[in-house]
């Protein structure tokens, strides 16, 4: 089997210039990398034929950009053209979109080629991906853990060398926490960076997509390709597109970083990440970098509003799979409401349904005063407090998860745990700010432990500079592979 | 015994005028084939998100401004959820909190009484889509799903069923004449329900809302049938449901469409999809300059210049007349002329041609110098009806008409003494007549001169030196 694929963006561009190699090439590699790793679950669907096709069809083209004929992933939310996308739900198992989301469109205009839509929790509710309706993705670190969630496989693909390069979407950490448990390098840009037209919604004022990839330098660049403002997405931005690499490589002497003492509660974070942390400080402030311990308001209440926000936009968000125009439809029904509670009864899964229902309680009657305004407000507190920050600090790091990758079937049972794992990646959501998830190091079982970047309002750049960085510094071996 | 007061308060829905949907680029059209106007976002696909057409903005203010509102200068859109077939995303996209107009009202005249009634508010939200019942099943049309509507909500002010007429009447006019909906009731891009409750005391009774009432002059009848219903029932001892009707008009009585259960919850919260709009005072001023005269100015100028009531009122109904009319209201043209010219002749030759206004080459120029030259005589109504078809259908002006057709028109009045000298003589009988008292019999005369000229002679020098002539 060859192994281009495991050559970096850069070097495969420049073999495909020279037609040492063609873009049926590394279709065809990523489709014999993704049949032998079939145990990772980390696809829903898979479009070999067409990806195929493409490939060869782009023979005759001029290689004219970075990505051009280099394979992609896509999280099984962001609707696909004559793809089936299903959001890991039995309701959306036979739908079929006829329009491709924005950034869909964007890869498709860089001529990348989808080999498939990847696996998650249902509806992206989850932290594990076991909330799919396929089953579960596996860690590639060791396949007995938890790839994380909510695009777990997007991260288990990533991680594996399956593909080099994915999209995943965050709403409370669904990229960063997932890129953690795998090793790999993970971005929830700043909301309206990117555009949410075609990724399915779960919590709309939190959603965002981004890119999910091997190293730091691939990321910023897919990030060029994915941002701009869109006419269709109201809340899209209208900044200007900018070279997210451009900031690569430079010193980090004179950068100032704050760590939220929240974020190195030793009650909250495991020791070895801790560890980890510690670590990655020291480095930091030995070349320069000064960093400082901070509070922010209210962030030990960000997974309370999170739960009261994002359940509250999901119990409407997820009010159209009626049965009515596409998904799963309950046959013969006894009317109108038979139709619906059996489609939704039987289409849903537990976790879903259960945040439609704890969602709709929360903006019932009085208590979208007591509850969703007041969570808006509070909200609106940690945003100004994480700006504050920014004032005098350039950055925000800390961990993204609190442990490694947990082992698959834990947790189940309890539908706070999920919740209390996403605790270091949901302010970041609720502050509408950029985080990211670069490795940094391993924990007991040789499983990633991950930093969190997070920057101001649309510092991604900056973020990608001391990503950069850390990764050059540890030079850590982040293929499993090669691990074991 | 005291008598029964009915209170009533209407909520209507217009449909917008707008070329496109409100939150998608769907085109908004009526009478299409079925979904044929619709795409993925007007469908609720999964991923689509709602745009947010600027038109309706301008609409729905100029709107709020004609009905004297206050702007809600900070405003949003919020989400009502339920479940419908006919709502695709299974949430409508309305307003709750921030309505764009409150504290309005509308002036309306009943029986020589004016009165205002207050607006609650006014508010944006998309319209459904179509639900059509064929045997056992349903059939659904999305052209209408996202369709603009304000819904006007007043408040319960109203305490007759003309009362309520003339408010939907005149919220009709207002919204016709500046140009912010069809109001078409029969087509349903104007939709009336009307809440209604009777009692003897000051405290209100059970109100029951009628839905949907397809005619003004149902809803009168509706009103008269619901209130008579209510009071049989309270006069009876029992107690007037908190219900939804509908007004059967073959019946003519309202039936119950479904019971109220209290308290509806419609979950709403700010849509997180469509950022705040900011309403300044750029924008309240640009709207304002697009408001046209509207219909009570225009009757009030009409009458003012000598037009009767009733045909200022005929000329109002009919918005391309009043509009070019009032194109000439400061020329100093006679407008009671023109207003009959307008309602009269050209009116009937233009429902003969199936045509308007615009699609003929009646210009200003032409339209001027046809009302200046009856005004002074220089043609009479026989002339202009001999020349109607060639002003309306050719480019040449109305001295070249005339010419063209051979008419003179006789302003010599040594020529017209001497055929009225003739006259005279012929007729004595009735020259006795008149100078016996029977001042009609000038008019005979009158009718003999014309028919002598063959109508070519200017009739106020004819009336004038008849007159003389008589008088001597």
């Amino acid at each position: 089997m060859s192994k281009y694929l495991d050559l970096s963006i850069v070097e495969i561009n420049k073999l495909l210039k020279e037609k040492k190699i063609k873009p049926l090439d590394l279709v065809l590699e990523a489709f014999d990398r993704i049949e032998e790793r079939k145990d990772l679950n980390a696809f829903i669907t898979l479009d070999k034929e067409r990806a195929i096709m493409k490939a060869k069809e782009l023979e005759d083209k001029e290689v004219d950009n970075l990505f051009f004929g280099i394979p992609i992933a896509v999280k099984d939310n962001i609707v696909t053209k004559d793809l089936r996308t299903t959001c890991a739900s039995h309701i959306l198992d036979n739908f079929i979109p006829i329009y491709d989301a924005t950034v869909v469109e964007k890869i498709n205009d860089c001529h990348m080629i989808i080999v498939g839509k990847t696996n998650m929790d249902e509806f992206a509710m989850g932290s594990t991906s076991q909330t799919s309706y396929f089953g579960a993705p596996h860690n590639p670190w060791d396949v007995q853990k938890v790839a994380g969630g909510s695009s777990g496989g997007s991260a288990a693909c990533i991680s594996a060398r399956l593909v080099p390069l994915a999209l995943g979407s965050d709403t409370g950490g669904s990229i960063r926490q997932p890129s953690s448990y795998c090793g790999i390098v993970g971005m929830k840009p700043t909301y309206g960076r990117v555009s949410r037209y075609g990724l399915v919604a779960f919590g709309s004022s939190l959603d965002q997509i981004g890119p999910m990839t091997r190293n730091v330098y691939e990321n910023a660049l897919l990030l060029n390709v994915l941002v701009g403002r869109d006419d269709r997405d109201l809340t899209s931005s209208h900044k200007e597109k900018e070279d997210f690499t451009r900031l690569i490589g430079e010193d980090i002497k004179g950068m100032r970083i704050a760590v939220p003492n929240f974020f190195v509660k030793e009650d909250i974070v495991s020791s070895e990440v801790l560890n980890k942390l510690h670590e990655v400080i020291e480095l930091l402030e030995k070349n320069g970098a000064t960093v400082e311990y901070v509070d922010i308001d209210y962030i030990e209440n960000a997974v309370t509003l999170y739960q009261i926000i994002a359940m509250g936009e999901a119990s409407s968000n997820l009010a159209r799979f009626d049965g009515v125009r596409y998904g799963y439809s309950v046959e013969d029904p006894k009317g109108i409401d038979e139709l619906y509670a059996l489609t939704r009864g039987n289409g849903f899964g537990d976790e879903v349904k259960r945040r439609i229902m704890v969602g709709s309680y929360l903006l019932s009657g009085e208590n979208a005063k007591i509850y969703y305004n007041k969570a808006l407000q509070i909200r609106e507190a940690i945003r100004e407090s994480f700006l504050k920050v920014f004032e005098k600090y350039d950055l925000i790091i800390g961990p993204n998860a609190t442990t490694t990758a947990y082992n698959l079937g834990e947790g189940l049972d309890d539908p706070l745990k999920t919740f209390l794992d996403d605790i270091l990646v949901i302010p970041v959501n609720m502050a509408g700010l950029p985080g990211m998830n670069v490795p940094m190091g391993f924990g007991e079982g040789h499983l990633p432990i991950g930093l969190q970047i997070i920057g101001n309002r649309f510092d991604e750049a900056l973020m990608y500079k001391l990503a950069s960085f850390v990764e050059k510094e540890l030079d850590l071996e982040l293929n499993p592979l090669e691990v074991r | 015994m005291a008598e029964y007061k009915k209170t009533i308060g209407i909520e209507i829905h217009t449909e917008l005028k707008t070329k496109t949907k409100i939150y998608s680029n769907s085109v908004n059209g009526y009478g299409k084939t079925a979904n044929s106007n619709v795409n993925v976002v007007d469908l609720g696909y999964p991923g689509t998100l709602p745009t947010l057409n600027m038109e309706v903005i301008r609409l729905a203010l100029k709107a709020a401004l004609i009905l004297n509102c206050e702007i809600n200068r900070d405003m949003h859109f919020d989400r009502k959820n339920y479940f419908y077939p006919d709502l695709p995303k299974g949430y409508q996209i309305t307003q709750a909190e921030t309505p764009i107009g409150v504290n309005g009202y509308v002036e309306i005249e009943v029986n020589g009484e004016k009165k205002k009634i207050r607006i609650h508010d006014i508010h944006i939200e998309e319209d459904t889509c179509k639900s059509i019942h064929y045997k056992h099943h349903s059939f659904l049309d999305f052209n209408r799903a996202g369709v603009p509507l304000v819904e006007i909500v007043t408040e319960a002010d109203m305490h007759s069923s003309e009362e309520a007429m003339a408010y939907v009447e005149k919220l009709r006019e207002l919204f016709l004449y500046a140009d912010i909906s069809d109001c078409k009731i029969e087509e349903g891009s104007m939709r009336c329900d009307v809440n209604i409750s009777v009692s003897k005391t000051s405290e209100l009774g059970t109100r029951a809302e009628i839905k949907n009432i397809g005619s003004i002059s149902n809803i009168g009848r509706a009103i008269e049938k619901e209130a008579a219903r209510q009071i049989a029932l309270i006069e009876n001892g029992k107690e007037v449901e908190f219900a939804t009707y509908r007004y059967d008009e073959k019946q003519d009585e309202t039936v119950i469409m479904r019971v109220k259960e209290a308290g509806n919850d419609y979950r709403y919260f700010p849509e997180p999809d469509i950022p705040f709009v900011e309403i300044d005072d750029e924008l309240i001023a640009e709207v304002k300059k697009t408001i046209p005269m509207l219909a009570g100015e225009r009757r009030e100028r009409y009458v003012a210049a000598g037009i009767s009531l009733l045909n200022a009122n005929k000329i109002i109904q009919n918005r391309n007349l009043s509009n070019y009319l009032n194109k000439f209201l400061d020329s100093g043209i006679n407008l009671v002329i023109a207003s009959n010219l307008l309602l009269g002749d050209i009116s009937a030759y233009l429902n003969k041609m199936g045509t308007e206004l615009e699609n003929t080459k009646l210009t200003d120029e032409k339209f001027i110098d046809l009302v200046q030259k009856l005004d002074k005589g220089d043609i009479n109504s026989k002339v202009f009806k001999d020349i109607l078809d060639d002003v309306m259908e050719k480019d040449t002006t109305i001295d070249e008409i005339i010419a063209s057709k051979g008419i003179k028109i006789i302003n010599d009045p040594s020529a017209l003494k001497t055929i009225i000298s003739n006259v005279l003589e012929s007729n004595s009988a009735s020259v006795t007549d008149y100078k016996n008292g029977n001042t009609r019999a000038i008019k005979f005369l009158m009718g003999q001169i014309m028919k002598e000229t063959k109508g070519s002679a200017n009739p106020e020098l004819v009336n004038k030196l008849l007159e003389e002539e008589l008088n001597k």
